[in-house]
């Protein structure tokens, strides 16, 4: 990622150095890589990943890696998760090795059978390690596959979310439902398969192309992070005089945007128009105002523009959002699936610290990384306006760590995310530590963060903090205030502690300008936690319902009506029933008022 | 009705359900045939809520209605109302492709203005074009044949809940009576209400009814503003049974006979009977107030729906009232003063037959339906005969102009 950021920096002028690769685990994954191949996809290496060897050797992919090769001996995994995990381990120096020295990688994996869910997190993990950008584009199986594969499928997910940067979720059984009812397995999978590769590919020139005004990952990042459980997708492309509104026309009809519903609810939403030479101002004009009527007025919208030669007179459209879970999901699904955006930020939870500390080392090393430090924090105070201050104040850490927790619900989540974590931190240590000397303030406080993480996150943060501090005391007073923000409000900081790992190992002389890339990226991922932070906030004050304000208001003008009565002083036999006629009907409700009652009645109390 | 030009036009109202039959002459001229009315029951503000009584309701005013026109009725338009039932512009814009605007431009354009967001359950009923921009040229009544590179388009569209307006279809069809098509009231009323310069100065209609009082607002000679809001005279009614604690028949009577709008002609001192010569009695001044909060407050309302872009400034023609609930006395002066604009109310043009029953303005949305029929008839001369809900009358204003 740190490279990454380098060669983003540098290639500001247009020119296309990242590299990817698509990888594809297991059987599902080949289909989408297979596809991906057919429609020709000249930027990106293909790698297929799997067990079985005659799946492995029909696919059309450049590069295949068999897994568990004696373990399995080319038999699939049965659907075993574990064999599935123990084969990926069995190759991972194969993996490594497909993987190393590229920029991005997607990983593409249907998740819920034995490869697929048992190989992708180790798969996700190596890319990890060697400190590419990762971003994995799951699918979940169909209800019919049955609960142990859906139970599969989401284990293997809380995995991958844990070392991705960013996860896009394609639920099998909304595509099914939503490109093709009636129609048979074959096609649904097919459709699913159609819309991942689009989907990477989309991802790829978004972050590959030259912009005019450009979108990069950290714009990618911000539309794909919510405490998401659906990812919202559109890709449109047309020729002709009206291509703009058909380019539109298409996008919007793609299923996961369904007719452009979907993205009414949607927070932050990335649009990228990319033509020719030939797309006109007007055009993409045209294409803004026609999608963000569909959009909510306070959505946030990242949008970007390129040209892509090969796409000659066309005209592309995409569009990346997410919603959050709780939108997204409808029915019996919903609370397992909540779940899933929940522990996600629990099991990065541990990584922040990492970052921060290293931030705090950084700022301790070198003079002028303390002011990217507290240039950080000013950032950091002011997306946070209203959590910062109170954790700045108190040094009393336990009211910082609420906000991290979306819902108590699943308060078993952290304990079981973090596992794997500190595993790496501690892979962390060792390569921090054989860079001993060369960055001696750096070195303590990976070594107390390992404890550190398993009991008290935050705390162990402030020590980290405070402890480089006490060496160069002058330089690092301003230091570790900054740590103190940067912990809490970053779920997607995961990734920093691996990419140190290769980082640390790298030339130390590097050490300054990666710790700047890194800060830029924390600065990212900082606007993209706004995003649960609010959620949390509007669930909380979720506004009551129509009905129960309006019910709530019959209440109040009910009495006041039997007092009008009373004055009136005029029979009353029975209880008032101050609608009459239309008391059995449809209530007419204007502004709050229920027209059926007399206008008379009303004015008057 | 194959072929000829009688038509037969038919209100499901609140109050009343109504079956106009008349024939279009080709000068332009409307000529009553014959009308079937019966009050009706199992409606409730304008939304039918018991199909099988309307049926019967329907069935009277239909053999009512063929005895006295002696045609055979096979296919009516049919008016909807309901406060469901809303207006909105919109614009869209296309570019054109080879510099020349055609037909089938501005059926893209449209489509494009079609294409805005309704909730899901709503259905369009109308889509009546207002004007069209040809490379920001504006106010252009036909820009068939024109150069221009950029085509726009303002439409107002009114929609309302689909399956509302499928149930009163339904209702008739079961009859049976084919639908020809569906029309929103006050589009109807303003056929007859509002003459060409009416249209043209600006207008505002107000067909206070039963149950609704539906509006219709032209600027321009075009559409720019519709509705229906679910008040109307029976909540008068209601209002005095409630307060007065009479039946509601009394109320009725007290309404119509004592009843007015406006306050200030009336004498304080003044009592009138409640239930009849003899019995208690009740200061005119309390029914009088209780049918002016009401019908202020309905109009306040409705003048509030109307405050955007200026419209009112633009509507020199005044406010032309129509419906069974105009009738009430003060009502003039009371319109006058909320909406700030003179008060119209005209007889029916080019019209001949019993034309007498027709002065009345409880008439005005099935007449209005005779006329809509006829004006269709003469843009689509033979696409009369396919029913199909939802049709494309666009032009219809367009042409009128």
């Amino acid at each position: 990622m740190i490279e990454y950021s380098q060669s983003q920096n540098s290639d500001t002028s247009g020119g296309v150095d990242i590299s990817f690769k698509v990888i594809g685990v297991g059987g599902s994954g080949a289909n989408v890589l297979d596809r991906l191949a057919l429609e020709g996809s000249d930027d990106a290496q293909l790698l297929v990943l799997n067990t079985d060897i005659r799946k492995l050797s029909s696919s059309v992919s450049s590069q295949k890696v068999q897994l568990g090769a004696t373990l399995l001996k080319g038999m699939g995994t049965g659907g075993d998760p574990d064999l599935g995990k123990q084969a990926a381990i069995e190759a991972s120096d194969d993996i490594r090795e497909a993987i190393r020295g590229y920029d991005m990688v997607f990983v593409c994996v249907g998740l819920g059978g034995g490869t697929g869910s048992g190989a992708a997190p180790e798969v996700c993990r190596i890319a990890r390690e060697e400190g590419v950008f990762l971003v994995a584009f799951t699918t979940l199986p169909f209800e019919f596959e049955g609960a142990r594969r859906m139970e599969q499928a989401r284990d293997s997910l809380n995995e991958i979310e844990g070392y991705a940067n960013a996860v896009i979720t394609f639920d099998n059984d909304r595509m099914g439902e939503l490109i093709v009812p009636k129609d048979g397995v074959t096609q649904a999978f097919a459709a699913a398969d159609k819309i991942i590769s689009q989907s990477i590919r989309a991802t790829m020139n978004i972050v590959s192309k030259p912009g005019i005004i450009r979108i990069g990952m950290d714009d990618l990042l911000t539309a794909l992070n919510s405490t998401n459980s659906r990812c919202l997708f559109g890709y449109g492309q047309a020729k002709g005089d009206n291509r703009a509104l058909d380019a539109v026309d298409q996008t919007l009809k793609c299923p996961l945007l369904d007719n452009g519903r979907l993205l009414n609810d949607a927070k932050n939403v990335l649009i990228q128009v990319s033509g020719s030479d030939s797309m006109t101002l007007l055009e993409v004009q045209t294409v803004m105002k026609e999608m963000t009527g569909h959009l909510k007025s306070d959505a946030h919208v990242l949008f970007g523009t390129g040209t892509d030669p090969r796409l000659g007179s066309s005209l592309a459209v995409t569009v990346i959002s997410s919603l959050d879970g709780e939108e997204a999901q409808s029915g019996v699904s919903a609370v397992e699936k909540e779940e899933v955006p929940v522990s996600a930020p629990e099991a990065i939870e541990p990584s922040p610290l990492a970052a921060a500390v290293t931030a705090a080392a950084a700022a301790a090393a070198g003079e002028a990384s303390g002011i990217i430090a507290s240039e950080g924090q000013e950032d950091f105070e002011e997306e946070f306006e209203e959590e910062v201050p109170a954790v700045a104040e108190e040094s009393n850490i336990v009211p910082m760590a609420q906000p991290t927790e979306p819902e108590p619900v699943i308060e078993e989540a952290p304990q079981i995310h973090i596992e794997p974590v500190p595993a790496a931190s501690v892979e962390q240590d060792l390569a921090a530590s054989v860079i001993q000397p060369q960055v001696p303030v750096a070195q303590p406080s990976p070594d107390f963060e390992v404890p550190a993480a398993m009991s008290n996150p935050i705390a162990s943060a402030v020590q980290e903090a405070a402890s480089p501090g006490q060496d160069p005391a002058p330089v690092v007073q301003p230091a570790p205030a900054p740590p103190q923000p940067l912990v809490q409000p970053r779920p997607l900081v995961q990734p920093d502690p691996h990419h140190e790992a290769p980082g640390v190992a790298a030339p130390a002389a590097e050490a300054p300008e990666r710790v700047e890339a890194e800060t830029d990226q924390s600065q990212t991922i900082a606007l993209s936690r706004i995003v649960p932070g609010q959620t949390t906030q509007r669930i909380l004050n979720r506004p009551p319902k129509e009905e129960v304000q309006q019910t709530a208001e019959k209440v109040t003008s009910m009495p006041s009506t039997e007092e009008q009565i009373e004055q009136q002083d005029i029979l009353q036999l029975e209880p008032v029933q101050s609608k009459g006629r239309f008391a059995k009907g449809d209530p007419t409700i204007v502004d709050g008022e229920d027209l059926d009652v007399p206008t008379f009645l009303r004015k008057k109390g | 009705m194959g072929t000829s030009n009688i038509y037969a036009g038919l209100e499901i109202g609140t109050s009343k359900v109504c079956l106009v039959v008349g024939e279009a002459r080709s000068d332009g001229a409307l000529r009553i045939l014959g009308v079937g009315q019966q009050p009706s029951s199992g409606v409730r503000k304008g939304e039918v809520v018991d199909s099988e009584t309307v049926q019967a309701c329907l069935h009277e005013a239909l053999v009512r209605a063929e005895e006295r026109s002696d045609v055979e009725i096979n296919t009516v338009f049919l008016s909807v109302s309901g406060a469901h039932i809303e207006g909105l512009n919109t614009r869209g814009a296309i570019r054109i492709a080879d510099g020349e605007i055609g037909p089938e431009d501005l059926d893209e354009v449209k489509r494009k203005c079609r294409d805005v967001k309704v909730p899901p359950d709503n259905g369009f009923i109308h889509s009546i074009i207002q004007h069209y921009y040809v490379d920001g040229q504006d106010k252009i009544v036909n820009p068939v044949g024109m150069l221009g590179q950029k085509l726009e388009a303002d439409y107002h569209i009114i929609h309302g809940i689909k399956t509302r307006i499928q149930n009163s279809i339904k209702c008739v069809r079961e009859v049976p009576l084919e639908v020809e098509d569906i029309v929103f009231a006050p589009v109807a009323s303003a056929q007859v209400v509002l003459d060409q310069e009416a249209k043209n100065r600006g207008a505002v209609l107000l067909d206070i009814g039963g149950g609704t009082t539906d509006y219709i607002c032209f600027v321009d000679g075009a559409v720019v503003a519709s509705g229906s809001v679910g008040v109307g005279g029976d909540h008068i009614t209601n209002d005095i049974a409630l307060v007065l604690k009479v039946p509601l028949a009394r109320a009725e009577k007290l309404k119509v006979t004592y009843g007015s709008a406006w306050l200030e002609d009336i004498n304080p001192n003044e009592k009138v009977p409640i239930a009849g010569e003899g019995s208690e009695t009740v200061e005119r001044l309390l029914i009088c107030q209780i049918i002016n909060a009401r019908l202020n407050e309905l109009l306040t309302l409705i003048n509030n729906s109307l405050a955007f872009d200026n419209i009112l400034g633009k509507t020199a023609g005044g406010v032309y009232l129509t419906g069974g609930s105009s009738l009430l006395t003060g009502l003039d002066d009371l319109v006058s003063s909320t909406f700030e604009l003179p008060v119209c109310r005209t007889g029916y043009t080019s019209m001949s037959g019993p034309t007498a029953l027709f002065e009345n303005p409880q008439y005005a949305t099935p007449v209005g339906l005779i006329r809509y029929a006829q004006l269709l008839n003469e843009q689509r001369p033979r696409a009369g005969a396919i029913s199909k809900i939802g049709r494309k009358f666009e032009k219809l204003f367009g042409a009128s102009r």
